[in-house]
Parts: C-alpha cells; structure tokens; sequence
C-alpha cells in the first residue's frame, strides 16, 4: 500500500441543476477514490452524470447558482468543497487538467503549438521535450506550427502534451477519442495511458464505450442515473459484469462478433394477391406480380424480373398506378468531383472522388466505409442531390419512384426545431407523388402508422425535436425519411453521436425497415462493427476511390487491402 | 448619437455573436418572462405604465394640448399645473404627455415600416442569392454609403413641415441596416443542417423559407426593432428640433425643447423637461430591447 495522498477521492458527492423551476439531481452519492498514477475509468450513457463528475473534479460547475453539490473532493490529499471552494484556483490548470473531446475547437486557433506550451514548460528546450513524451517526432518543426495545421490525432497529442506539461496530479481525460478517426483512436489512447504514466499522473478517463475503458482502464466505475452501479478492476467489471445493467451496457455494444440475424421479408401472399385483384379490376396488367406490402395506409407492388416496378397508392382495394420504374434502386457509373476552393484569390483544386461506380440492388443494403476525407461523404450527398458530379452518372429509382432520402449524422439539428413532429410528416408526404395521392385523413393515417412503424408512441406526434431524446429524434428523422419509401435510404453515420444501446436499436430498425418497406440502403460509416451490422456488401473508400468490396458477414477475414485491415484491426483493438 | 449607423450596425453583429451559435434554436414561445431578473421586470413595467400615460393622458387631463389655459405664462409647477406651463400659457405637463404619444407613433410606424421593409430585402437576398443578392446589396450599400442625416433632412425638407415627412425621412434611411443584417442571418440559417433536410425532404422555395428559415430570423428581428425605437425618437425629436417635422401649435417634444431654449434662464423647465422626457422614453426602449434580448437567449437554451 503507498502511503501517498490519493490523486482524487470524491466523498458522497451529489450535484443538482436547477434551471426554471426544474430541479435535476444528476449525481447522486458518488464515492470514489484514484491513486497516484492510476487509472479510472467513469462509463455510462448519457445523462448518467460522468460529465458532471468530470466537470466537478475540475472545479467547472457552473457558479451562477444553477449547480449546487453536496459532499467533498480531495484532490491530492487537499479537500475542497465542491463548487464554491476559492481555491479552486490554484487547482484549476495547475493540480487537474483536461483533455477535451474536440482538440480543434480548444486549442487556441491564434498561437503556435510552441507559444502555447512555452507559457507552461518555460522554454522551447522543455516543450521539445514535452512533445517527445508524446511521440510527436519532428517536435522542432511542431512547435513552429498553428493548430489547424495538423490533424486530429497529432492536435490531441498536443493537447496532452499541454494537459501533462504543468505536472499535474490528475488528468480528466472526456471522451478524448471520441472525435478521432478510429485508426488513430488506439493510437492517442496508448500515447496518453503512456504518457500520463511516465509522468505519474492519475487519470479520470471519461467515455461512454466499455471498450476503450477496458483497454485503458486500472479500474472502472459503470454509471447509471447519477450513480455508480458497480465498480472494480476493469477486466473483472468488463468480463464479469455483476450488475444487471452493465451486463446490458455490454450486450448493447456492437462489435464484429454482434449476432447478425436479419429479420425476414414480409413476402406477404395476401397483400399481394389483393393487389393482384385490385390491379384486375381496373384493367391493369398484373402479370409478374412479385410481391407486395403495405405500410399503414400506402400499398406497393413489386414485379418480376427486378426490371420494372409499380407504385400504388390509398389502401389494398383501391390501387392505382403512380409509376412504373426500373431497377436497381441506385447505379453510380464513373462518376468524378473536384472541390474547387479560393485561397488567396487562387484557385485550390481538391479531387475528392475518382472514378467511381457502384450499383445498390433492391432491397440491398451496402456500407461505405472510410475515414473522414475518403469522400464517402460526397457520395452521399451527390446521391441525395445535394451535390452535383463533375462527370459520370448517379441514378435513382424506386418502388414509390420517390429517389433518395437522407438519415443525417446530428437527428437533432436536422430537424426544424420549431415544427412538430407532424408539420415534419406531413410536410413530406404532401411533396411526394404518392403522398399527395392520399385523402387528408389517410395521409394522417399514414403518418401515425409510420411512427409507430419506427417504435414510436403517436403521442410524440404533437411534440418539437427539442422535447425529444436523441434516440427519438433519430427515430422521427428515419420516420420523416420513410413514410413515403424512398428508393435508396441514404444514412450518413446516423448512429454515430447515439449511445450504444440507442445505436444498436437504430441499426435494427433501418434493417427492419429495409424489408418491411422493400427500400434499399446506402449506409455511410467509419465504423466497421456497424456497418457489418446493417449491410450485405461493405465498399472501403480511401482517398476517393472504392479500393476494396467485400460480403459484410465475413468483413474481418476477407479484408486484403493494407487500409481495410487497418480498419479492421482497430475495431478488434 | 442617433445617427452613427455604422457603429449600430457593428454593436448588432456583435450582440448577435454573443447570443452565441444557435440562435436559430429559439422558440420564443414561453417563459420569457419567467427568465427575467428584477430590474429587467422593474423596466418592462415602468415603460408599460410610461406608454399607458402617453396613450390616456392627453384625453384625461382638464386641459387642452393645443389651447392656452388662461393661467400665467411660463410658470412654475404648482397644484394646478403640475409641470408649470409654457410660453403660452399651456398646461406643459399635457403637452409632455401629448408629445410622448405622437414620439411613439411616429417611432413605432418608422420602426415597423424599416424593419418589415429591410427585412422582406434581407430574406429575398440572402436566400435567393444571385444575381437579386448583388442588386438589392448594393441598392443597400448606396444608402449605407450617404450620410442618414442628411439625406434624412433633405428628404424631410423637401416633402415640407409635417411629422409625415419626417416619418418617410428616417424610414428611408432606416431600413437598409435590417437589410444587412437580416441578408447575414438568413445566409447563416439556410446553411444549417435542418434546412438542407428539409431541402432534401421536397420542400423548396417560399414554403422552405417560410417554415424553416424565417422563424430562426424573426427573434433578432424583434430584437433589434425593439431595441431601435429609442434610437428613432431621439432621431425624429432631432429633426424637429432643428425645425424639420410637426409644426406648431401641435406638441412635439423636440420642437417644445428647441422653443424652450429661448426662455431658458428664466423657466427652465419648458426646455429641460421635454428634453427629458425624450431620454426617457429612448432609455425605457432601449432597456426593454435588451431584457427581450436577455431573455429570448435564455429561453433559447
């Protein structure tokens, strides 16, 4: 046993926000203690209160009285009262230091990495030194440098050679990888486990992925509506979880050994034979009938041969042709972008994408895969007519021959927050073909259908985006997608910023949707684990171009190309 | 004071930075008043009870507003008249209250006019861009580049004496800063993610505009229009104070304090007071645009 002052014990610590006559308790009793030059790990979904406990160890709750704690903190054998103590400020920066979660939007955009980290180390020798600690080679030429300069993962290594270069005690370290690119992301988390060893330093690791804590954890203690559920060695927590909850937690997340069982297709003989009899009846040609499905009040049929297709609308009885298209639901041939950009008045070129051609087929759900600046993004939104093409072609069609439909990455921001849920709905049905087709009431109908189609209760319909919880909110923005069913549901990273649990439902849901309404899926990710989940086919894209095509079910053994098992390599990390 | 456009229009954009990124998340619909501290309370009600004597006063009061009332020329305050009376020998106190009221129209019509005008400009440019953007900006930048007083003067001269003209006068010249500043914002908002889901969800044109942009522009609209009134009474009490706007008998508080001047040193009240009452009204209209600003940030949380 070290007889050394703990590095942080948190005593019966509760913190409640109070804000218009709402009073939220988000801590509740927290104990917990961290010795020197170890580390903790604090997991737990949103709102399960790791920030504020994060936010409190640093002293940054809020002092406008909106924040009151009860309990005390001893940082480095020093108890301080919670909030109000004045001594915070010797504390703050100097004892505890941060690493936040965007190093973009906290380093400070003015100065050059050596003018920040010579005002903490003393001289340029020293801050040479301090970069060395984090493997940061070529540290000289670093100093000289402005932080947009760099990428995310060296802007983080910056950020904790800042964090480390006062000496501090203790390091809160808040979802430090989580805006990294997830090759990287193993790479920061050994550089900071290292070089917070090497200093001494006890670390608060703040993350909502058991995994990552694992893998960088001492200890972990699982959070769960203010509280610590359970805590212990990390290995023990993780492989032998006791509580109910954390046994959930880890179920939930989403790895490349997650069981992959699809829901079947609803290849509803009913449905299809009345809309054989309705098509009959009306003097159309049924001949071919593949299948047909109906979603609420709307009713599609599919014809043979994948060539061609019919969009149908009101209910079974009372079919009426909208179109006939042909298949597949989206074919990108060659297709070429350049981003023209103006610096300086000078024409900077930027070839984004090369070359590519892709087919999604009916009912076909592929992934593309790639880090941020592969151009997997301006695929998506050149296929959702966004963005134009330089040369090639990118086609759309579709049962309802309602072209593409977008699942943005933020639900949250992507929809209007002033309008409800149903000014939303309707708002799309009334400007698609087959949406206007409808009675009033039936679009009505169809929206209330839609929503509970998406695991939502109809009384959500009269609620604003704001009064929703992000796994809602992603919830009406797929409803908002699919009431009329697009060809080619486009997702772009729509799970991304969800928790695990939430995230897992998500994916379930697209693929659910994928089969009940006979749309196929583009789905655009940086994340392989998902992207096994959801797709049949997983296209790697690095640098524009689509260097690799695998079977999503067998991603992890069939991926050849240098960059794929990179990929692969970090989610098994 | 009044006429320094450039630096309005450079405190604007930076209240509207400090209001911070998301302005566009607001949803002024309650607890406005719940968010309010107690002199902001304190303020909103004192201007109320201020613009309710303006509005009833007049009427209420035994005395005509633009008939001597046979007491003493230029006396003091006393029980009967409780503010003195003026050269005339008019009740000052009802005049004041007179005067107040035709400064608050004229303010509010000013206000409500350059504002839905350099609005409706702002929205159509930023929004559609083009060609339209670069005519309706640089029809603005014109008037930005003139002096406002000036050609708020000329204009009020030209159209003759009247409180008319000068309304028209500082309109003219009053709504090319909605114009800019309302250009920026909506540029701003169609940028958001909401907007390009809406976009991609079918909606276009006027209906995209209407439903997903304007209502993130309208705050700062109301803010500013708010905030704009004292700034347009002092405006209209300047002009007529140099002579420019109501004409005699009728009471305008910038005329009454020019015309008081002469009799300064013996009565000084038929100067100051008007003169007083103009920097009330600007103070209460300025205090209550920050409280709605104040507020509509919180709420905006």
């Amino acid at each position: 046993m070290t007889t050394a002052p703990l590095a942080l014990s948190v005593q019966d610590l509760t913190v409640t926000y109070r804000s218009r006559g709402r009073v939220v308790r988000a801590v509740q009793d927290v104990t917990l203690d961290l010795a020197p030059g170890r580390c903790l790990g604090l997991v737990g979904e949103s709102g399960s209160g790791k920030s504020t406990i994060g936010a409190a160890v640093q002293g940054i709750l809020p002092t406008d009285g909106s924040a009151t704690a009860t309990g005390t903190l001893a940082i480095g054998g020093r108890t301080l009262v919670p909030i109000t103590d004045p001594a915070w400020r010797q504390v703050r920066g100097r004892e505890v230091t941060t690493v936040f979660q965007d190093p973009m939007r906290t380093l400070d955009p003015t100065m050059t990495i050596g003018h920040m980290l010579d005002r903490y180390t003393g001289s340029a020798a020293a801050s040479v030194e301090a970069l060395d600690r984090v493997q940061i080679r070529g540290a000289r030429d670093v100093l000289r440098t402005y932080p947009h300069q760099l990428s995310g993962g060296m802007r983080q290594r910056v950020m904790i050679a800042l964090a480390l270069a006062r000496g501090p005690r203790l390091l809160v370290a808040d979802e430090p990888t989580t805006a990294l690119d997830v090759s990287v992301q193993a790479e920061v988390l050994r550089v900071l486990r290292d070089a917070a060893e090497g200093a001494g330093c006890a670390v608060l690791f703040v993350t909502h992925d058991l995994g990552v804590a694992r893998s960088m954890c001492d200890e972990i203690a699982v959070m769960h509506e203010g509280r610590v559920v359970e805590s212990g060695p990390a290995d023990q927590v993780i492989s032998d979880p006791r509580e109910p909850y954390t046994r959930r937690l880890m179920a939930s997340r989403i790895t490349l050994e997650t069981d992959v069982t699809r829901p079947a297709g609803p290849p509803d003989a009913a449905v299809a034979a009345s809309m054989a009899d309705a098509l009959r009846t009306q003097g159309r040609d049924d001949t071919g009938l593949a299948d047909a499905w109906t979603a609420g009040t709307l009713t599609w049929a599919r014809f043979t041969g994948e060539t061609a297709a019919v969009g149908a609308a009101s209910d079974r009885t009372q079919v009426r042709l909208v179109s006939r298209v042909t298949l597949p639901s989206l074919s990108v041939n060659q297709v070429d972008k350049t981003y023209v950009t103006r610096r300086l008045g000078r024409a900077v070129a930027k070839k984004v994408l090369t070359d590519v051609s892709f087919e999604i087929r009916y009912r076909e759900s592929v992934a593309l895969v790639g880090e941020s600046g592969s151009g997997k993004s301006t695929l998506l939104r050149i296929a959702a007519g966004i963005e134009t093409v330089d040369s090639g072609t990118v086609s759309a069609q579709g049962v309802a021959g309602e072209g593409t439909q977008v699942v943005f990455q933020d639900a949250g921001a992507s929809l209007t927050p002033w309008r409800t849920v149903e000014q939303l709905l309707a708002e799309r049905i009334a400007h698609t073909r087959s949406g206007r087709s409808l009675t009033r009431a039936a679009q009505r109908d169809l929206a209330r259908d839609t929503l509970e189609l998406v695991g939502l209760d109809a009384s959500v319909l009269e609620a604003r985006p704001t009064q929703l919880s992000g796994g809602q909110q992603q919830r009406v923005a797929i409803a908002r997608a699919v009431v009329v069913p697009p060809s080619v549901l486009l997702c772009d990273e729509p799970t991304s910023a969800l928790d695990v649990s939430v995230a897992c439902s998500v994916l379930n849901l697209v693929n659910l949707l994928r089969h009940s309404l006979g749309i196929s899926v583009m789905f655009v990710t940086h994340d392989l684990a998902a992207a096994r989940l959801v797709a049949d086919r997983v296209l790697v894209m690095t640098e524009g171009r689509i260097v690799e095509e695998v079977a999503a079910a067998t991603l992890a053994e069939d991926m050849t190309t240098p960059y794929g098992r990179r990929l692969v390599d970090a989610v098994l990390a | 004071m009044p006429f320094s456009r450039k630096a309005t229009l450079e405190r604007r954009t930076a209240d509207l930075a400090a209001t911070g990124d998301e302005p566009a998340a607001t949803s002024p619909k309650d607890g406005a008043w719940a968010g309010m501290g107690r002199a902001e309370r304190a303020a909103l009600i004192a201007g109320s009870l201020v613009v309710l004597a303006a509005l009833v006063g007049p009427a209420l009061s035994p005395y005509s507003v633009i008939i001597p009332s046979g007491a003493p020329l230029l006396a003091p305050g006393s029980a009967g008249h409780l503010f003195g009376t003026d050269a005339l020998g008019m009740d000052l106190g009802t005049r004041l209250l007179a005067g107040m009221q035709r400064s608050l129209g004229a303010a509010l019509a000013v206000t409500l006019v350059a504002a839905v005008l350099g609005s409706f400009i702002g929205v159509v440019a930023g929004f559609f861009g083009g060609v339209l953007d670069t005519v309706l900006m640089r029809v603005t930048d014109l008037f930005l580049a003139f002096p406002a007083t000036i050609i708020a003067m000329a204009l009020a001269a030209a159209l003759g004496q009247s409180l008319g003209s000068a309304i028209v006068g500082i309109t003219v010249v009053w709504w090319p800063l909605y114009a800019r500043l309302v250009r920026g914002e909506v540029r701003r908002v169609a940028t958001l993610p909401h907007v390009l889901a809406a976009r991609v969800s079918g909606v276009r044109g006027w209906r995209l505009l209407a439903r997903h942009v304007v209502p993130a522009v309208t705050p700062t609209i109301a803010v500013t229009a708010s905030l704009d009134i004292g700034a347009v009474i002092m405006t209209l009490a300047a002009l007529s104070f140099i002579g420019l706007g109501t004409p005699a008998p009728a009471p305008e508080l910038g005329r009454m304090a020019s015309d008081g001047m002469k009799y300064f040193l013996n009565s000084w009240w038929v100067a100051v007071l008007p003169s007083l009452a103009i920097g009330l009204l600007a103070f209460l209209f300025n205090y209550a645009g920050d409280a709605l600003r104040a507020a509509l940030r919180r709420t905006g949380v």
